[in-house]
């Protein structure tokens, strides 16, 4: 059931899609006068068509196929896990707290969240290992790759970014 | 440049001791990466990305080929010890690997994964090194029309992706293409498919979208199960003692078609390692005298899956450096990694950067002689990396995934694309379509549009005559029929039945 409801929706918003949302502005004068080139919007109208026939048809299939199977009820709810749900709204959150929290805090935060939804009891060890490995993809990708992590926009932690930055140059000054 | 000077050059980058130890850090991380189970090849060049940033381009291509190269051998460490394919091309690796592992043979299986992956990488190597130029001067004289019917032909393999779900594997391959028609339109710049979103007006990334449907679908996917990799009593000593020079020349031919069959399947864009590997164990297994023996513990069954996913690797390199087109997954976040740090894909490569293509080769051959090496010493130690359980794995996984993500453009909105794309890549999971033929929807859709484009509009929109090249029609012939056969032959079946 739950594939067909993917499958309904998926074919519900390319229907939509095909009709407000292939093109965000209008085509060019001179190009949609030129009957020689390719409008802008034809081929994604294309794959679209496509797609709407074939889906139409797997939606078909599916229905064809368990029409007679007793388990084939509007069972959603029941076949998306519960952890799988705060796996994905831990990603997506991770995602989102990025620019404000900036890559310390959230780093410490999932390896520490994700680590206990993936079924690690020992709370302390986990807490350890989510600061040592935030220290050390830190070190591996902003000291010796260069590469920029957000620092954050909340003024707390983006003053500590670049305060724990400070020492790191002043670090490799010295070295240097 | 000769093919010699190309091969002097190539050798010659490694004269400088900070590339000479990228790869064989490269290798390590490779090979770890590729050991590792639910982290595939794509996944472990994708996460090798962010070291390359900072980089030159010849040690950036270096490191990257190395990492390839070594995580596709990588993944038959845990598939012989385990019977855990570390990457999905390793999965025939299993069928004779671990009851060799299971009767004592575990050092005969490993020497020979890892000594006939050496020889497929390096056959493939040179086939990249001798038909790299020859394939780019037949490509420089390519117009947008063949270029676009060699693009449909990489598209026209999707029916073979998954030969029991062609419909579905279609509307995979369907959906890749309409996400690459996200953001500006090529030709004239007119925003499409943004839905009113700024972030998505420079189109999609590939990396991050890349990164997403592989590495965290797959924590994903290990969220659901809960479960932590533990080791095998009795695993943590390997005794990696490699075959006799008998049993090597008694599977000379095999590891001679393995290498070629490989190759050419890694030369084909869409198809790669995997498929290379299952085509070559079943094919041995219908050449073979003993075919009965096959799955039951024997060395030609290492030798045939492990010989063909490493000289699919070096088939990949072909029409990617040669025509820009990438031959699997794995070459695909690597053509956007050598597209960051400018390099010139497609046939001005041999023209403009040859240095490149010489690294490239140098690289392949280097990393397969070291690989023998540094994974006998990776397979001894990695009883005790698999006893890291997942719960500190996963994480450590989705956080490269979104420093990945972020590194690639310093864009926050790129790791917002990644954790959808995560979340997509599942529910394509859950829907058994293909993320195999999204990606390469995604990857081709750009260069099919822009040659179609290109070619209609050469050819005053004229459709019939953009085909009537030979090179094109051909391509467009050979495409059709790879297209629709797989569709005709199920419907005889059906009828037969």
């Amino acid at each position: 059931m739950f594939e067909l409801i993917c499958n309904v929706l998926l074919w519900l918003g390319l229907l939509y899609a095909y009709f407000f949302n292939v093109l965000e502005a209008p085509i060019p004068d001179r190009t949609a006068r030129n009957p020689y080139t390719l409008k802008p919007d034809m081929w994604p109208k294309a794959i679209i068509i496509l797609l709407l026939i074939c889906i139409a048809i797997n939606i078909f299939n599916i229905i064809r196929k368990n029409r007679n199977n007793p388990d084939f009820k509007l069972d959603v709810l029941l076949s998306i896990r519960a952890r799988l749900c705060i796996g994905i709204a831990l990603v997506i959150a991770a995602s989102f707290v990025l620019e404000p929290f900036g890559y310390m805090l959230t780093c410490v935060l999932v390896l520490f969240f994700y680590g206990l939804l993936l079924g690690q009891t020992h709370v302390i060890r986990l807490a350890i290992f989510s600061v040592v490995i935030t220290i050390v993809l830190y070190v591996v990708f902003s000291v010796l790759l260069s590469v920029n992590l957000p620092r954050g926009t909340i003024p707390e932690l983006r003053n500590f970014s670049l305060y724990v930055e400070s020492i790191v140059s002043s670090v490799k000054s010295a070295i240097m | 440049m000769s093919t010699w000077d190309l091969f002097v050059n190539g050798f010659s980058v490694f004269l400088d001791p900070y590339t000479a130890l990228m790869v064989v850090f490269a290798i390590v991380v490779g090979t770890i990466f590729g050991a590792l189970p639910g982290v595939s090849a794509t996944m472990a060049v994708a996460l090798g990305l962010p070291f390359t940033y900072s980089m030159a381009p010849v040690p950036a291509i270096v490191f990257l080929v190395a990492v390839y190269c070594s995580s596709i051998t990588g993944g038959s460490i845990t598939a012989i010890l385990f019977k855990i394919p570390g990457v999905p091309s390793s999965a025939p690796t299993t069928f004779d690997g671990y009851p060799m592992a299971q009767r004592g043979e575990a050092g005969k299986a490993l020497g020979i994964a890892l000594g006939s992956s050496a020889i497929g990488g390096l056959v493939s190597a040179l086939a990249m090194l001798t038909l790299s130029p020859q394939l780019t001067q037949a490509a420089l004289s390519f117009s947008p029309a063949d270029i676009f019917a060699i693009t449909f032909m990489g598209l026209s393999i999707l029916t073979c992706l998954d030969s029991k779900n062609i419909l579905r594997t279609l509307i995979s391959g369907l959906l890749g293409l309409l996400l690459a028609c996200v953001g500006q339109d090529p030709m004239y710049a007119v925003q499409r498919l943004t839905f009113g979103s700024g972030e998505l007006i420079a189109g999609l990334e590939m990396i991050p979208v890349l990164i997403g449907i592989f590495a965290v679908t797959e924590v994903l996917k290990q969220t659901k199960k809960r479960e932590t990799l533990k080791s095998e009593e009795g695993t943590a000593s390997v005794n990696t003692k490699m075959p006799s020079l008998k049993e090597w020349w008694g599977i000379k031919w095999l590891l001679a078609r393995c290498s070629i069959i490989g190759t050419i399947i890694g030369i084909l864009p869409g198809a790669g390692a995997t498929i290379a590997s299952f085509l070559c164990y079943s094919s041995e297994t219908k050449l073979s005298k003993h075919p009965e023996k096959f799955g039951t513990g024997i060395i030609d069954g290492v030798a045939a899956s492990e010989t063909a996913n490493n000289a699919a690797t070096g088939g990949a390199m072909v029409p990617l450096l040669s025509l820009g087109i990438p031959g699997g997954n794995a070459a695909a976040v690597m053509m956007s990694a050598l597209v960051l740090k400018g390099v010139q894909l497609g046939p001005l490569l041999l023209v403009n950067q040859p240095e490149y293509l010489s690294a490239t080769f140098a690289s392949m051959v280097v990393t397969n002689i070291l690989m023998v090496v540094v994974a006998i010493g990776i397979a001894k130690v990695f009883a005790q990396i698999l006893a890291v359980p997942y719960s500190y794995l996963g994480p450590i996984i989705i956080m490269l995934a979104i420093i990945g993500s972020y590194a690639t453009n310093m864009s926050i909105a790129d790791v917002k694309i990644m954790a959808i794309a995560g979340v997509i890549g599942l529910i394509i999971s859950a829907c058994h379509f293909n993320s195999a033929a999204l990606i390469l929807g995604l990857v081709l859709g750009v260069i099919c549009e822009g040659n179609f484009s290109r070619a209609y509009t050469i050819n005053r929109a004229d459709i019939i005559g953009m085909f009537s090249r030979p090179v094109a029609g051909t391509l467009m012939t050979i495409s059709i029929i790879l297209l629709v056969w797989p569709i005709i032959s199920s419907l005889f079946k059906k009828k037969e039945a």
